[in-house]
């Protein structure tokens, strides 16, 4: 086999059924990966979710995972989030001519790993090569579905006034870890994407309680995003602790010198669990003693003023809005 | 809340005296104000003005077409503090140059620039120097850096800007200024002492909690004493002498010269130019700008708002024609500038 | 007018300094302050050391309303 991916890789040939054959068979391997134009699944009885997701992250490796990794995290955390187990997985590469074929293994392994830990299968999948310069490296899409576990119902639109809101985590790692991974900047810090599948913590939180509002995962736009989303699509305010929102040092650090707001810079781990207060302390509780929730803490509360907005107890105790970000996140010196 | 923010808190809240202006000059300062909630303490009688003190407000609107003429037209590489790129120019800003294929990149630091330009040595690369004493130094730096590297790709499209004379300016504007932190880390304290003489009062403050909230009471407790006052509220980081080699730097390379501020106009000898002897590294001279004049929106009232004339609250298009999404004046782009943090932290 | 950022000194080479902000690393000017040792604490702004900090704003703080 070559060793960059051509044109011919995307053009059914043999070349294609050997690429699949010893990248993505072997990696993704289980009974319901599909060789036929569709997969056909076994599907328990009850309601689904179902999301889908592009992901064209630059650079496509990063301290903490790859851009493999992270499409099958980014749709498994979008499902789970409303309370179902994801169950199966498809992806879709775009691939520029010219890419090194070992990477592509690399990604794929990291997939099929990802896959597993999730415990989720991947069933069908698709390759196209686009010729030089028509995408940066790679592209990859993944659809995905699983069945809603009984009792379990979230929505962004069901906070309400008296809720506590706990994130699951420190926030806006991967952000800062994809800036620094770009190098655009000269700044080195010991940062690593917080990037992870996360059913296994949103399914012991609904062990422990199925009342809960709201379950979010905090992606681009990072939880400062997700919390205006919530503000809006709940009809309610929310209020938050500055000083209680967990932030790494380095990020923090990371922060400071370009002039960004850690609340605006992406996760691909980080959970908002917006849940009736005398529930908080169960969840916070639960989230500590899981696997990529150990710094989980309660950050504020959902209010009935200041409708649709965000605001923050800040450190003079006084309050303010949480600034919206326009647009592209960009450094600034004043 | 530690003591520090608890005693600035009483003596802020507790002022009953009669209705005085504070101004705090720098950019930093708005957003931090803001950014900490500063303003919902104050009682009725004190008024926070935001002024002129980000580089990128007072930037003319000229400014941003040189750069735009230099992507589009000279096809050279544009290197900017992050800060510029969504600021408007007459027909676009960079953010859209870029999309419509300009070679456009965000620099940390303009000695980035310059490695940049070490590095692509078939690549015309400007970096846009602005700000004020503070950031000065480092476009001095870079370019001092640049002559002894011999590259013949780079050079810095001038529009620092100086402090001292924008202060006569600005006088009778505010009963007390809340000078800028950093800018005084490198001019020292001479200015401030020298308008103390002319009645002008004000302190030096520093930027996080501890320091607004304490300047701030500072500042209150000596208005009552109604005699004109200096006092360095910022000594861990502004010594009286300033930073004199960065004072020296500047003079080797830069010099005085009048300069446009965006709504203030022409304010004499209050903009830094290369000197003659790095000419040629100087994006005017080198790449031949024409003379561009850049036509702001006429409705726009950034000016009066630099000046503390109005609130940004006071102009016609604020919040409705001009958001930080659509910003039709320099204050409403950069984060720091007074009417984006009006926008964002006022509408509670 | 001016985002400062207070870092520790690491090391210093030739008016060049890598300072250290909670963790987070980068190279920046350091000729315009004289007598800097590792350990220092600096303030930077645009990748230039342009000040030497001496002490915590809490120490500052409480000298500053000492006055009053």
């Amino acid at each position: 086999m070559e060793n960059i991916i051509t044109l011919a890789h995307g053009s059914g040939s043999t070349q294609t059924n050997e690429l699949i054959d010893r990248i993505f068979k072997s990696n993704f391997d289980n009974p319901y990966l599909t060789a036929d134009d569709a997969a056909v699944l076994d599907i328990e009885e009850g309601k689904i979710a179902m999301s889908t997701d592009g992901f064209i992250v630059s650079p496509y490796e990063f301290p903490g995972g790859n851009i493999g990794k992270l499409a099958v995290c980014g749709t498994v955390n979008d499902i789970a989030c409303m309370g179902a187990k994801p169950k199966y997985i498809t992806c879709s590469y775009i691939i520029e001519e010219g890419f090194p074929v070992e990477e592509l293994e690399k990604i794929a392994e990291s997939m099929g790993e990802t896959a597993r830990k999730a415990d989720v299968r991947i069933v069908a999948g698709d390759t196209k090569v686009a010729g030089k310069g028509q995408v940066d490296k790679i592209f990859i899409t993944t659809a995905g579905i699983g069945n809603i576990i009984e009792g379990a119902n979230t929505s962004g639109a069901f906070a309400k006034p008296g809720d506590k809101i706990i994130v699951s985590g420190d926030v806006g790692r991967h952000g800062c870890t994809i800036l620094l991974a770009r190098n655009e900047f000269n700044i080195d810090a010991d940062i690593t994407s917080d990037c992870a599948p996360l059913w296994s913590n949103i399914e012991s939180v609904l062990n422990v309680t199925k009342n809960i509002h709201v379950i979010r995962d905090a992606t681009r736009g990072g939880v400062g995003t997700v919390l205006y989303e919530i503000a809006h699509q709940s009809n309610v305010g929310i209020s938050i602790d500055s000083s209680a929102i967990p932030i790494d040092p380095g990020v923090r650090g990371v922060c400071s010198m370009l002039g960004l707001e850690p609340l605006y810079l992406a996760c691909e781990g980080r959970l908002v669990f917006i849940a009736p207060a005398e529930e908080a302390d169960k969840v916070l509780n639960t989230l500590r003693s899981c696997e990529n929730s150990e710094k989980a803490a309660i950050i504020g509360e959902v209010t009935d003023e200041n409708i649709g907005k965000v605001v923050l107890y800040t450190a003079v105790g006084a309050k303010t809005l949480l600034s919206r970000p326009s647009g592209e996140l960009l450094p600034r010196i004043c | 809340m530690n003591e520090i923010i608890q005693r600035s808190k009483e003596i802020i809240t507790g002022y009953d005296g009669p209705k005085v202006r504070i101004m705090e000059v720098c950019g930093t300062h708005t957003h931090e104000i803001f950014r900490l909630g500063i303003r919902s303490l104050l009682p009725e009688n004190i008024d926070l003005i935001s002024g002129p003190g980000c580089p990128v407000c007072v930037t003319p609107i000229g400014f941003i077409d040189e750069a735009l003429y230099l992507a589009l037209e000279k096809n050279c590489l544009i290197t900017t503090f992050g800060d510029l790129i969504k600021v408007p120019g007459t027909e676009m800003n960079l953010a859209k140059a870029r999309a419509n294929g300009a070679a456009i990149r965000p620099v940390y630091s303009p000695d980035d620039a310059v490695e940049i330009a070490k590095d692509n040595p078939d690549t015309e690369v400007v970096f846009l120097s602005v700000g004020f004493e503070t950031t000065t130094p480092s476009s001095c730096l870079a370019v001092k850096k640049a002559k002894e590297l011999n590259l013949k790709n780079f050079s810095i499209l001038t529009a620092n800007k100086s402090m001292p004379n924008a202060y006569l300016k600005l006088k009778g504007s505010a009963d007390a200024f809340i000078y800028p932190g950093h800018v005084n880390a490198i001019t020292g304290n001479s200015v401030c002492k020298h308008l103390k003489e002319e009645g002008v009062s004000g302190v030096v403050a520093g930027f996080t909690a501890n320091e607004l909230m304490s300047a701030l009471a500072v500042t209150i407790e000596m208005l009552k004493k109604n005699e004109p006052f200096f006092v360095n509220c910022y000594p861990r980081v502004v010594k009286d002498e300033g930073n004199p080699a960065a004072i020296k730097l500047m003079d080797e390379v830069m010099e005085l010269c009048d300069t446009e501020w965006r709504g203030l106009g022409i304010i004499e000898k209050s903009g830094m130019k290369l000197k003659a002897e790095y000419s040629d590294f100087d994006s005017r001279i080198k790449l031949n700008i024409p003379v561009i004049h850049g036509k702001p929106n006429p409705a726009c009232r950034c000016g009066e708002v630099l000046q503390g004339h109005c609130k940004p609250s006071d102009c016609p298009m604020f919040g409705k024609v001009c958001t930080p999404l659509h910003a039709v004046g320099a204050c409403m782009v950069s984060d720091e500038g007074a009417c984006s943090a009006y926008y964002q932290y006022g509408q509670m | 007018m001016c985002v400062g950022l207070p870092a520790r000194v690491v090391s210093i080479n030739e008016g060049t300094a890598i300072i250290d902000a909670n963790g987070a690393k980068r190279s920046v000017a350091s000729q315009l302050i004289d007598d800097l040792e590792p350990g220092d604490y600096v303030m930077v702004h645009a990748g230039v050391a342009i000040a030497k900090i001496n002490s915590d704003d809490e120490t500052e703080g409480n000298e500053i309303l000492g006055i009053i």
